[in-house]
């Protein structure tokens, strides 16, 4: 599954899938802590719809981490002061970017999470919709 | 007289700061930061806005701190986000993509996706509701998961995600100027001091951090009476736009190797402003021009009135105090306005003592003078 995919749902899903997937590769291999979860800034690039035009909107507090597993090099980043759910995730990145076996059997654990955001995603929108306005013409 | 450096006053300040603390739990009660973070959603988005920096957590700690001063809080998270790297830039956000919560026109009725009201106040009757004096947590749980429950719209498949933009529609239609995409680098006010005459990037990032009353009254003033503009809103729309970093070690930047880091809620503006032309035949006719507000958060008067500043400062009609970049941009950030304000109760004894010398030597002067013609007058 490709990285902009993956980090959407483990970000977006429950925080114990991510935990469970990294627990899973913690205990089988070394995994060593490069950069422990520490917090940085990440500049947001926008485009504006007059002239079309880029500026920054703004700073988005981040944690950020990285590990290694045989060699491969894991980043986990997250908005906001996460430092578990960012090692987590720098662990099945480099779990994903060291080609382990245990990531084939992940697929499925992913796109079932990914149902459930969509789900969550979908009730949200129709709830959203009830506040649509439906215009009637005042006929005489 | 001399001037005389002195010290002391620290027994004062730790005093001072115990006694502002005091003011803050000297009625026992601890204000928890999830309960700002739950109840205060406007002020969290306004500090956001003003501070530059999106973390609601970060946002409710510091309006704690601030004992719900805006401008104290905005310093706070200013001063935090001072000691933080800035490690990565996003990808260039479009804001089509946003997953939209409010959606209204002022210009059109039916757009297409529809009028979405989302949440605001603009429907309420802004009565005093006594009843929340008596709210509870229980209350409240139990008013959320009954809304939950309720059903949503079944038959109307609106895709929140990919709602089509009203200026496209007006682009499509001719109505006013298409407009192709311009990928040039952004200028960054916080890496460089402003000079003057600013590029359309710094002018937006200046205007989105501004304090909100700031850019609410000079927008105001661009509307009443320096230009007296009256422009429509084409689309308001509230929501969330996700994020993506490009992998730091992979330099082709393909997208489908971003990392996703979550979302941010903003409020965007596009504003259309009727002018007369006289065409070539010599008929007058109408055109549309543009202003653009976007701000972290939910944050409506501050991102219409940053539309409208935008637009002014694009035409910058040298009559107009609002159309002035230096006047504008140099007075609305939260920090720099009320750092320069409130330095003034900060101890000035050497300055203000040479000001009563010079008061002292003239009158001297004078009264020297003064007795001076009395004895010529009066031998």
């Amino acid at each position: 599954m490709i990285r902009k995919k993956r980090t959407e749902i483990l970000i977006k899903g429950a925080a114990e899938v991510s935990l469970k997937l990294a627990q899973e590769i913690l205990a089988i291999y070394d995994v060593k802590t490069i950069e422990a979860s520490n917090n940085s800034l990440v500049m947001v690039k926008v485009r504006e719809s007059a002239q079309r035009s880029l500026f920054y909107l703004g700073e988005v507090f981040i944690t950020e981490c990285k590990v290694m597993i045989n060699g491969f090099l894991g980043i986990g980043m997250v908005k906001g002061h996460e430092p578990t759910l960012a090692y987590n995730l720098a662990i099945i990145d480099a779990a994903y970017n060291a080609n382990l076996p245990e990531t084939i059997e992940w697929k499925n654990i992913l796109l079932l999470e990914e149902v459930h955001i969509k789900q969550e995603c979908e009730a949200l929108k129709s709830r959203v919709l009830k506040t649509k306005v439906n215009f009637a013409t005042m006929d005489a | 007289m001399g001037y005389v450096a002195v010290k002391g006053g620290t027994l004062a300040i730790e005093e001072s700061i115990k006694r502002l603390k005091y003011e803050r739990l000297k009625k026992g009660v601890v204000l928890d930061c999830q309960r700002i973070e739950a109840g205060m959603r406007c002020l969290i988005d306004q500090v956001m806005s003003e501070s530059s920096l999106y973390d609601e957590i970060l946002a409710a700690l510091a309006i704690k701190q601030a004992e719900g001063s805006p401008e104290e809080a905005v310093f706070l998270m200013r001063a935090y986000r001072s000691t933080l790297p800035r490690k990565h830039y996003s990808r260039t956000i479009e804001s089509e993509a946003m997953l939209v919560e409010r959606r209204i026109s002022a210009s059109f009725k039916d757009i297409p996706g529809g009028q979405i009201l989302g949440s605001a106040n603009d429907y309420t009757h802004r009565l005093i509701d006594f009843n929340l004096n008596e709210e509870t947590d229980q209350e409240a749980s139990s008013w959320v998961r009954e809304y939950a429950e309720e059903s949503g719209v079944d038959n109307d498949k609106t895709d929140l995600a990919n709602l089509p933009k009203v200026l496209d529609y007006l682009r499509e239609e001719g109505l006013i100027p298409a407009c192709e995409n311009d990928d040039s680098e952004p200028d960054d006010v916080t890496k460089a001091s402003l000079q003057f005459p600013t590029s359309r990037s710094e002018r937006l990032q200046i205007l989105t951090r501004g304090q909100t009353g700031a850019v609410t009254s000079l927008g105001y003033v661009a509307l009443r009476s320096y230009g007296a503009l009256h422009p429509t809103v084409g689309e308001l729309r509230i929501g969330n736009l996700s994020i993506y970093v490009d992998n730091p070690f992979n330099e082709r930047n393909e997208d489908e190797d971003t990392y996703y880091i979550g979302e941010i809620k903003v409020t965007e503006v596009e504003t259309l402003f009727p002018e007369d032309v006289q065409k070539l035949n010599g008929q007058k006719e109408i055109e549309f021009s543009l202003g653009y507000g976007i701000c972290y958060g939910q944050n409506e008067t501050k991102a219409i009135a940053i539309s409208i500043l935008d637009h002014c400062l694009e035409t910058g009609n040298a009559e107009y105090p609002t159309h002035n970049e230096e006047f504008v941009l140099m007075h609305i950030d939260s920090v720099e306005a009320t750092g320069f304000i409130s330095h003034l109760k900060l101890p000035h004894y050497v300055t203000f003592q040479s000001k009563l010398d010079s008061v002292r030597k003239s009158r001297n002067g004078r009264e020297c003078k003064n007795m001076k013609n009395n004895e010529e007058l009066n031998p």
